[in-house]
């Protein structure tokens, strides 16, 4: 049986960082900014920590409506088997480090722009 | 000629304590040297406060005497200051002080009016009393005419409005050239036998009056007197108003040339305004045009991963079709065991067929559908990842970035610029700036009806004029002996205020051409152009330069309107009545070294004593020494003590 997520959240010391990195980032919705969060953390290939209870935001049918999303995880992280549940710690992962590096130099354009 | 022997501070300006600088007694020039900030001006401005009990500002307007006293004496609370010159005039020796000094019961002054001036006068040691001092000025310095003696470097631009005879400043100009010239003289001589030739004519119409047959005359005489009294009365008061409100343009003029820039500032707030709202509305639609492509901006960033994703994925997938299309061959085999070889079409003999069996491992139904799901899930993925890849076009983001960037600098650089207009335009009165220019038109219109009014009260005069000339004519016909002694009279003095009248005419013109002889020979002297051959005057004492194919050039530089305007300064020296010294501040700071060296050896050929307030680049003291020779009689300098106290010390040899 399925035991992937349903819903993805946010941990409530991410809220305002992520409300921030939508800001400067120019995105058009907190959707759009964690999944930027979510790229981020794959980018820079860094180890996931842990998170404390998260707030649900989106359900997987906003944030995946065509599937595509867990076809592309699965595709990145084959021996993962909750790609939504993966997607939801690389956001938060995403968002704490993405505050932490716009908070030390404040450019986005250089964070989206430059190849690592 | 008023010859300068000494000068003496009292805590003027810059120069705290009691000061003096010693002028030599034989012709030539002296120069003092001193940085910017140092007292040059103030030098300029002690000998016009000795004179005139005035000190100017840069802005050629009058400086509060408040502001003159040495701030350091003042902080020290000692206020006040005094200047003395030591000249010579036609042989006699003259000491003229002048003080600027606290009124009784005032400790701490705030403005001119807790000050007194006290002056005096003393001739060859003896103190003149007020109205003969007074009297003694005026006669040696002028005030009107003291511009062509003591002058800043800097105003002589204003020389150039004499091309014009259309500006106040060319026409009070003019003015000052023809006091300096001594025209006045002429001009009042005129006027005086303008009003004997008046009375006189008025006693003959009266002669005429008191006899039978002249009486008829004598009334129309007596009547057109009265009518050109009137008139001349009426031409005195449009004259006057004329005057009157020509110096109300100019001051409008100066208030709105300084409103011009207000009003240009206000106009360029606006326009600024627009483009405000032009970026803005630009801005709104860029933002929401890079809020839609970031949408994808996390693809953008994982452009490189997906591709090499995909790659993997692709590989694993022909080699999964391989496999499959591999399995699908031999099981078509074995399905068609028995059958002819599809490759030659000949009979497969048993034999063959049993070793062929042996050889193939058909995949096992298990085995083909877990490589078909296989297949398909990587064909999933990959088809995301395909979607996913092009959706991240990072270099479209980028040229949308750096277009809402671009718009955001420009209204942000728009931006500040509206508030450094806003800063500047803060305190401004737009009304008052619509009154002036309300004024500005009404004083035009003004001065249009006063000419149009003048030109009609001179022509009734000049009709007044024929026919009193006619009348007198018939007049003359008739001997009456009390009219003929009145009419030889009024002869005699229209006869001499006609001579007087061709006379003022004859001098201007001898004057103009004199004037234009000499400023020709010191523009020679002067000019570092070979093919400029001299200058050529006008009516209002403008010099243009001329040409040697006598053409004339039509514009000049800032250094050129300075060697012309220090040719005329020589020229009205070598024809004026009255002469002097010159005192000139910074007269070479907008010419090359090539004029400066020039305007240097021609200077002791412009008047007897010469004054240069120079700083060290200007007129470097190596220049001066090599060009001036003998004639240079004194050397001084104006040493810095601290930012408001400076010191004359003589240069040694």
């Amino acid at each position: 049986m399925n035991s992937d997520k349903k819903t993805i959240g946010i941990a409530a010391s991410n809220a305002s960082a992520l409300a921030n990195i939508a800001s400067i980032g120019r995105f058009a919705s907190e959707l759009d900014a964690a999944k930027f969060a979510m790229a981020y953390t794959i980018k820079e290939e860094v180890s996931i920590g842990s998170f404390d209870s998260v707030d649900t935001k989106w359900n997987v049918g906003s944030f995946d409506p065509d599937g595509s999303m867990r076809s592309l995880l699965e595709a990145l992280f084959p021996d993962t088997t909750e790609p939504y549940r993966l997607a939801e710690s690389l956001m938060n992962e995403g968002i704490k480090r993405l505050d932490e590096a716009l908070s030390s130099n404040g450019d986005f354009y250089e964070t989206l722009f430059s190849s690592k | 000629m008023l010859q300068i022997k000494a000068l003496h501070l009292e805590n003027f300006g810059p120069f705290k304590g009691r000061q003096i600088i010693n002028f030599s007694s034989d012709d030539g020039v002296t120069i003092i040297y001193g940085e910017n900030m140092r007292g040059k001006t103030s030098l300029l401005n002690a000998i016009r406060f000795v004179f005139f009990g005035k000190v100017i500002g840069r802005s050629t307007k009058n400086m509060p005497l408040h502001k003159v006293g040495n701030w350091e004496e003042a902080s020290a609370g000692r206020y006040g200051f005094s200047v003395r010159l030591d000249f010579d005039d036609s042989g006699h020796n003259y000491e003229l002080t002048r003080r600027c000094v606290l009124k009784s019961g005032i400790s701490a002054p705030s403005s001119d009016d807790d000050y007194g001036i006290e002056h005096y006068l003393k001739k060859d040691g003896d103190v003149l009393g007020p109205q003969q001092s007074q009297a003694e000025l005026k006669r040696i310095l002028p005030e009107q005419i003291s511009r062509f003696f003591l002058f800043d470097g800097e105003l002589l631009q204003e020389y150039e409005d004499l091309l014009s005879s259309e500006t106040d400043m060319g026409r009070k100009i003019s003015e000052a050239i023809e006091r300096i010239l001594g025209v006045p003289v002429l001009t009042s001589a005129r006027a005086t036998l303008h009003h004997l030739k008046e009375k006189s004519e008025h006693r003959e119409a009266t002669a005429a009056q008191g006899d039978q047959k002249t009486r008829e005359f004598g009334n129309q005489l007596a009547d057109l007197h009265a009518q050109r009294k009137e008139l001349g009365k009426e031409l005195e008061r449009l004259e006057s108003d004329l005057d009157r409100a020509r110096s109300q343009k100019a001051s409008l003029e100066e208030a709105m040339k300084k409103k011009e820039r207000v009003a240009a500032l206000l106009e360029k707030r606006d326009t600024i305004e627009k483009l405000l709202k032009q970026i803005e509305s630009k801005r709104v639609a860029k933002e929401s045009e890079v809020q839609q492509a970031m949408s994808s901006a996390w693809c953008a960033l994982l452009t490189e991963t997906l591709r090499e994703t995909n790659k993997s994925l692709r590989a694993r997938e022909s080699t999964l079709q391989t496999e499959l299309m591999r399995a699908d061959v031999l099981k078509s085999l074995q399905v068609n065991a028995g059958a002819a070889c599809p490759a030659c079409m000949q009979d497969v003999s048993s034999e063959a067929q049993e070793r062929l069996l042996a050889s193939l491992h058909c995949l096992s139904i298990t085995d083909r559908s877990e490589k078909d799901r296989e297949l398909s899930t990587l064909r999933r993925k990959i088809t995301a990842l395909q979607q996913h890849e092009e959706s991240g076009r990072a270099a479209v983001l980028k040229v949308l970035w750096n277009g809402l960037e671009e718009i955001l600098i420009d209204y942000s650089a728009k931006r500040s610029e509206r508030e450094e207009i806003d800063k500047q335009l803060e305190n401004v009165d737009e009304e008052a700036l619509r009154k002036t220019k309300f004024d500005f038109e009404n004083i035009i219109r003004q001065i249009d009806v006063i000419e149009k009014g003048i030109t009609k009260t001179r022509a009734t005069l000049d009709e007044n004029i024929s026919d009193t000339e006619a009348i007198q004519k018939r007049l003359n016909k008739l001997s009456i002996g009390s009219v003929d002694g009145e009419r030889k009279r009024r002869q005699f003095f229209s006869d001499l205020h006609s001579l007087f009248k061709d006379a003022v005419g004859a001098y201007r013109e001898q004057l103009r051409k004199r004037v234009e002889a000499d400023a020709s020979t010191h523009f020679q002297a002067l000019t570092t152009e070979p093919e400029y051959a001299g200058l050529q005057i006008n009516g209002s004492y403008g010099l243009t330069i001329r040409h040697r194919d006598g053409s004339l050039i039509p514009v000049r530089s800032a250094g050129a309107e300075h060697v012309v305007a220090l040719c005329l300064m020589g020229a009205l020296q070598n024809n004026a009545p009255l002469r002097g010294p010159i005192v000139i501040d910074s007269p070479f700071g907008r010419l090359d070294r090539g004029h400066t060296r020039n305007i240097v050896r021609a200077l002791p050929t412009m008047t007897k004593q010469v004054v240069l307030l120079v700083y060290d680049d200007e007129l470097p003291p190596d220049l001066a020494r090599s060009e001036l020779k003998g004639k240079l009689r004194g050397e001084w300098m104006l040493e810095r003590v601290t930012a408001r106290h400076t010191n004359l010390a003589a240069l040694k040899e």
